[in-house]
C-alpha cells in the first residue's frame, strides 16, 4: 500500500476548503485519514489594509503547514499528489516539477 | 396623503444652506397649515379618528413643534421635558423627555479632531500622552487618527464628501471646542474609568481583624477567591499603585487561581485596571513634594516613557513573532500570492482524539452545525 | 421581512426613526400606568412599548437569543482619590471607613443598569449607522446595507445584523448618507431634474453633430453662474449688515431675482459641478490677485486687473475655467457689480460665498434638494453617544467600545425611563421559552 499526501476536500458548496492529509492510496476522500499535517483554502482573499494604496495589491490564499510531519512523511516515502506537490514545492520542501511544455 | 405643509422656502432654495441667520430666519415662517384640504374631504372613506388624530398632530407641528422643525446654529433642539413639580422644564442636552439619564453628549469639533490628528502622527506624541494632555479616552485618539487619516487621503482622492452635511450636524450637537491658545483644555470625557468586573458583583462576608489594614489589593484577592498575601510580600507593598511597574513590564507575571478550566487570574487592584495608572504615582509624587514640581513632572515623564518603551517592545515582539511564523511566496505566472504559515498537529494542538474544537483543520467525526437553527451563519469580523 | 414599522398615530408607538409622526408620538407618549394592574401586565407593557423602539426589525426569538443579563459598566476613578489612600481608610473599624460622616461625602448617583437592556442590540450595524446620523431611520439603514452601499472595515457588508466588534470602522456612501438626512426636493426641483436628465439625453444625441454650440452654451453658463455667486456673497452681505439703505437692497433683490430666473431657466450647475476644484482655485487666486495689487496703487488696478486676468485666460485658454474668469471680467466691466470697490472684508465673505458654493452646489441631479440642508426635525434626533466616533465629512464611524452604564447615566440611548426599562428587563430576565 502507498502513503500519499493529498488534499481532502470540506467546506460547502462553492466554499471549498481542504485539509492536507496523509492517507492510504486507496482510501475514501472523505475517510479519517492516517494524519491530517495542514489545510489550504483556494478562496482567494484580498488584503484589506486600509492605509495601502490598493492599486496594485495582489489577493493571497492561505495555507497552514506542520514542517516537521511532512518532512517525516515524505522522508519515510509518502508521494504527494501533484497540487500538495505544488503547495510543497512553494513551501520549500520539495523541488519543482518539471514542467512538460515550455511557454513560448 | 398628509396634507403638506406648504414650503414657502421656494426663495431661499436656491440659496446655498447657509449657516447663520439662514435657517433661523426661516423657521420663523413655518407652516400655517392645517390647509383646507384637510376639511374638504367628503370622498375620502378613512376612519374619523385617524382624522382627528391627525388633525391634532398637525396642530401639534404648527404650535409646540414648529420650534423643532429647524435647529438654531450652536444650539441644541431637542422636545422640551414636561415641567416637573418645581416649574422648570428647560433641558437643552436631554433629547429624550421621558429618560433623565440619557444625556446628548458632545463630540469633538473639526480643530480638536485635526489638532489630535497632528500631535499624534506630525509630532509624534504616544497615545497615552495625547489621551491625558486632551483629556479624550485613548481609544477615541486612536480612532480619530484613523478616520483623519482616512479623510485626507480621500479629500486627496478627490472623492466626494459630505461637508454641508457636517457643518449642519456639528450645529445641531454640542461639541468640544479646541481650546485658544494658552487656556486650559477642558476635557472631553473621563479618561480613567474603571470597568466593572463580573467577579466584584458577589457580596462576600469576608471578616478581618480591625487591626489588620484591608487594601485594594487584599479585596481583589478576595474576590477571585485567592488565599491571603503572606506578610512579608504584603508588607513591600506600601500601595496598591507599586504593584503598576511589574504588571507593565511583563503582564504575565499576575497570579492564577484555581484549576483546569476555573483557572483565573487574580483580580487587581483598581490602580492597575484604570487605563492611566500612572497618573496615581503622579498625584502621590505631588503630594509627597509639593514644592518641587520640576522633578515631579520629570519623574513622570520619565515613567511614562518607560512605560511606553515597554508596551512597545512588546508590540514589536508580537509583530515580529506573527511575522516570523508566515511565509510569503509569490510564485511566478501566478496570479495570487501564498502565505504558508506554520501549523503545529501534534497531540497537545488536536487532542488525543484529534477532534479538539481548537484543532486547525476540518474534523472529522464531527457534526457540522453550520447549518443548524441558531447558529450565526453570517461574518463574526471583518478584519481590518 | 414585512414592514411593521409604520408609525400610526392610534397605537402611538416610538420609534427608531426621525418622522414628524414619530416626533408627535415622542412628545404626546405617557408612561403607562400601573394602578390596578398586575405585574405581569405590567411588564408585557413594558416589553410591548420597549421593543417597538429598540430592534423592532429584529425577531423575537433573535432577539432573545441576544439578550444577556449582563450589563457593562463603569466608575471613574479619580486618580488624587486612588493616590491618598490604599483602601485600608474605606475598610477601616467595622468595614466602613472610621468617620463614617465624611465617608459619604462623594456623590454616589445610582448606575441605572436597567436603562442598559437593549445594549446588546446597539451592536447591531444597521443600529449604529442609525446612531451615527447616516439614516434617517434603522430601516433606511437597513436598506442601505442590504443595497451594498456600506463597508465595515474597508469590505463590503451585507449582513444589517452583523454585530460591530470594538474597533470596526463603517463607512457609508456620503450620496447616500446626504439624501437621507436631506431635505427631498420640491415639486418644482423634481421637474427641473427630469429636464436636466432629458436635456442630458438629448445633448448625448446631438453631440456629434454640433459642438460648437455646446460650447457656446457652456461660456454663458459659466458667466450666470458668476452671476449667481456674486448675487449670493451680496446677500451674504446683507445678512451680516444690521441696516441697509433701500435702494441698496433693492438692487439686491433685483439681482437676486435674475439670477433666480437665469437658473432656473438653464442648467448651470453641469459647468459648476464639471471641474469645480479647477474653476474654484482659479476665482480665489483672481480674487488674492486683486486684493494684492489694491493696496499700492487705486487708479492704476483696473489695468492691472485686466493683465492679471487675461494672463489667466491665456494659460488656460480653452478650459472652462479660462471662460469663467473671462466671465469675470465681464461682470465685472459690465457695471453690474464693481468688484473694485470691494472691501478686504467683502472679498472675505465673497470668497466664503465662493467655498459655499463649491461645498455644496445646485446640482438638480442629486436625489435630494440642493443645496443642501437638512431635513426637518432632523435636529430634535440629532444626538451621537459616546460609543460611536463619527468623521461626518467621510461619513465614516468607529465602533469604539460596547455602550457601558456609568453613576447617573446610561449610553444606550432609549425614550424610555426607568419605569418603563426595568420591567421589560425583567421580563427578559425569566425565560418563558
Amino acid at each position: 500500500m502507498v502513503l500519499r499526501i493529498r488534499l481532502a476536500r470540506f467546506g460547502n458548496k462553492h466554499t471549498p476548503f481542504y485539509n492536507i492529509v496523509v492517507a492510504q492510496a486507496r482510501s475514501a476522500r472523505g475517510a479519517k485519514p492516517v494524519e491530517v499535517i495542514g489545510t489550504y483554502n483556494p478562496i482567494p482573499k484580498k488584503p484589506t489594509n486600509l492605509y495601502d494604496d490598493s492599486t496594485h495589491v495582489r489577493p493571497y490564499k492561505e495555507i497552514a503547514l506542520d514542517r516537521a510531519r511532512a518532512k517525516y512523511w515524505l522522508g519515510v516515502g509518502a508521494q504527494p499528489s501533484d497540487p500538495v506537490w505544488k503547495l510543497m514545492s512553494m513551501a520549500g520542501l520539495v523541488e519543482q516539477k518539471p514542467t512538460t511544455f515550455h511557454k513560448a | 396623503m398628509a396634507p403638506r405643509i406648504q414650503s414657502r422656502r421656494l426663495s431661499n432654495a436656491l440659496l446655498p444652506y447657509l449657516t447663520s441667520s439662514q435657517s433661523s430666519s426661516t423657521s420663523s415662517i413655518s407652516s400655517t397649515c392645517p390647509s383646507s384640504k384637510l376639511f374638504s374631504r367628503q370622498f375620502s372613506s378613512t376612519a374619523a379618528s385617524q382624522t382627528r388624530l391627525r388633525r391634532h398632530m398637525f396642530q401639534w407641528l404648527s404650535t409646540e413643534g414648529a420650534a423643532l422643525k429647524h435647529h438654531i446654529p450652536g444650539e441644541t433642539n431637542y422636545l422640551p421635558s414636561r415641567p416637573d413639580r418645581d416649574g422648570n422644564s428647560n433641558e437643552s442636552s436631554r433629547p429624550f423627555p421621558g429618560n433623565r439619564n440619557f444625556v446628548s453628549e458632545s463630540v469633538l469639533s473639526e480643530d480638536l479632531r485635526n489638532e489630535v490628528y497632528v500631535r499624534v502622527v506630525e509630532k509624534k506624541k504616544s497615545l497615552r500622552a495625547v489621551s491625558v494632555e486632551l483629556g479624550i479616552d485613548m481609544k477615541r485618539i486612536a480612532a480619530v487618527v484613523r478616520l483623519v487619516e482616512m479623510e485626507r487621503r480621500q479629500r486627496a482622492q478627490g472623492k466626494p464628501l459630505s461637508l454641508p452635511y457636517a457643518r449642519a450636524v456639528h450645529e445641531m450637537i454640542p461639541t468640544t471646542a479646541l481650546a485658544q491658545e494658552g487656556e486650559r483644555q477642558p476635557y472631553h470625557e473621563p479618561i480613567n474609568d474603571l470597568p466593572a468586573h463580573p467577579s466584584t458583583g458577589a457580596q462576600i462576608f469576608y471578616p478581618v481583624p480591625e487591626s489588620r489594614s484591608f487594601t485594594r489589593v487584599d479585596a481583589g484577592r478576595v474576590f477571585s477567591g485567592a488565599p491571603t498575601l503572606e506578610k512579608a510580600v504584603a508588607d513591600k507593598i506600601s500601595h496598591p499603585s507599586d504593584l503598576v511597574d511589574e504588571i507593565i513590564e511583563n503582564p504575565n507575571s499576575i497570579e492564577w487561581v484555581g484549576k483546569g478550566e476555573k483557572a483565573r487570574q487574580v483580580l487587581q487592584p483598581a490602580d492597575v485596571r484604570i487605563p492611566h495608572p500612572q497618573l496615581i504615582k503622579l498625584e502621590i509624587d505631588r503630594k509627597a513634594f509639593p514644592n518641587e514640581r520640576r522633578a515631579v513632572t520629570q519623574r513622570h515623564a520619565e515613567r511614562l516613557e518607560k512605560q511606553e518603551a515597554a508596551e512597545q517592545q512588546r508590540r514589536e515582539r508580537a509583530q515580529a513573532r506573527r511575522e516570523k511564523s508566515i511565509q510569503h511566496v509569490e510564485p511566478e505566472g501566478s496570479r495570487f500570492d501564498y502565505r504558508i504559515q506554520d501549523a503545529k498537529f501534534t497531540r497537545e494542538t488536536v487532542g488525543a482524539d484529534g477532534r479538539a474544537p481548537w484543532a486547525p483543520g476540518r474534523r472529522y467525526g464531527v457534526p457540522a452545525d453550520d447549518r443548524k437553527r441558531g447558529m450565526v451563519k453570517i461574518p463574526t469580523r471583518v478584519e481590518a | 421581512m414585512r414592514n411593521r414599522a409604520s408609525t400610526s398615530l392610534s397605537k402611538g408607538k416610538i420609534r427608531q426613526s426621525w418622522s414628524k409622526y414619530n416626533l408627535y408620538n415622542l412628545s404626546r407618549f405617557r408612561t403607562p400606568a400601573t394602578g390596578n394592574r398586575t405585574f405581569f401586565q405590567q411588564k408585557w407593557t413594558a416589553k410591548a412599548v420597549s421593543r417597538a423602539y429598540h430592534g423592532e426589525q429584529v425577531r423575537e426569538g433573535q432577539w432573545k437569543r441576544m439578550f444577556s443579563k449582563r450589563i457593562r459598566s463603569v466608575i471613574p476613578m479619580n486618580t488624587a482619590d486612588l493616590a491618598a489612600d490604599d483602601g485600608s481608610k474605606e475598610s477601616a473599624g467595622r468595614g466602613s471607613g472610621l468617620n463614617e460622616g465624611s465617608g459619604r461625602s462623594r456623590s454616589s448617583r445610582p448606575i441605572p443598569y436597567t436603562q442598559m437592556a437593549f445594549a446588546p442590540l446597539e451592536r447591531r450595524l444597521d443600529v449604529a449607522i442609525f446612531r451615527a446620523l447616516f439614516a434617517s431611520s434603522t430601516r433606511q439603514a437597513r436598506q442601505f446595507v442590504i443595497h451594498g452601499a456600506v463597508t465595515v472595515n474597508g469590505q463590503k457588508m451585507r449582513h444589517p445584523s452583523y454585530l460591530l466588534n470594538p474597533g470596526d470602522l463603517f463607512q457609508v456612501e456620503p450620496d447616500r448618507v446626504m439624501y437621507a438626512t436631506g431635505a427631498p426636493k420640491t415639486a418644482f426641483e423634481r421637474r427641473e431634474s427630469r429636464q436636466l436628465k432629458q436635456k442630458s439625453a438629448d445633448a448625448e444625441a446631438e453631440a456629434e453633430t454640433k459642438p460648437e454650440a455646446t460650447e457656446k452654451d457652456e461660456k454663458e453658463n459659466a458667466r450666470d453662474s458668476l452671476r449667481a455667486l456674486m448675487s449670493q456673497a451680496k446677500t451674504i452681505m446683507s445678512t451680516d449688515k444690521d441696516v441697509l439703505p433701500a435702494k441698496k437692497k433693492q438692487e439686491l433683490r433685483g439681482f437676486q431675482k435674475a439670477v433666480r430666473r437665469v437658473l432656473s431657466r438653464s442648467d448651470t450647475s453641469t459647468v459648476l459641478t464639471d471641474s469645480l476644484e479647477a474653476q474654484f482655485s482659479e476665482l480665489t487666486l483672481l480674487l488674492k490677485a486683486k486684493r494684492a495689487e489694491k493696496k499700492p496703487a487705486k487708479e492704476s488696478k483696473k489695468e492691472a486687473k485686466e493683465e492679471e486676468t487675461s494672463a489667466a485666460t491665456t494659460k488656460s485658454e480653452e478650459t472652462t475655467s479660462g471662460a469663467l474668469s473671462e466671465a469675470f471680467q465681464a461682470a465685472a466691466e459690465g457695471g453690474k457689480v464693481d468688484t473694485s470697490e470691494l472691501t478686504d472684508e467683502e472679498f472675505d465673505i465673497l470668497k466664503r460665498a465662493l467655498t459655499q458654493m463649491r461645498d455644496n452646489p445646485i446640482d438638480h441631479s442629486k436625489p435630494y434638494a440642493t443645496p443642501w440642508r437638512p431635513r426637518e426635525y432632523m435636529s430634535a434626533f440629532a444626538f451621537i453617544p459616546r460609543y460611536l466616533e463619527v468623521n461626518q465629512n467621510i461619513c465614516a464611524a468607529v465602533y469604539l467600545r460596547h455602550p457601558v452604564a456609568r453613576p447617573g447615566s446610561a449610553e444606550v440611548p432609549t425614550p424610555f425611563g426607568e419605569t418603563i426599562s426595568t420591567p421589560a428587563y425583567g421580563w427578559y430576565l425569566k425565560r418563558r421559552w
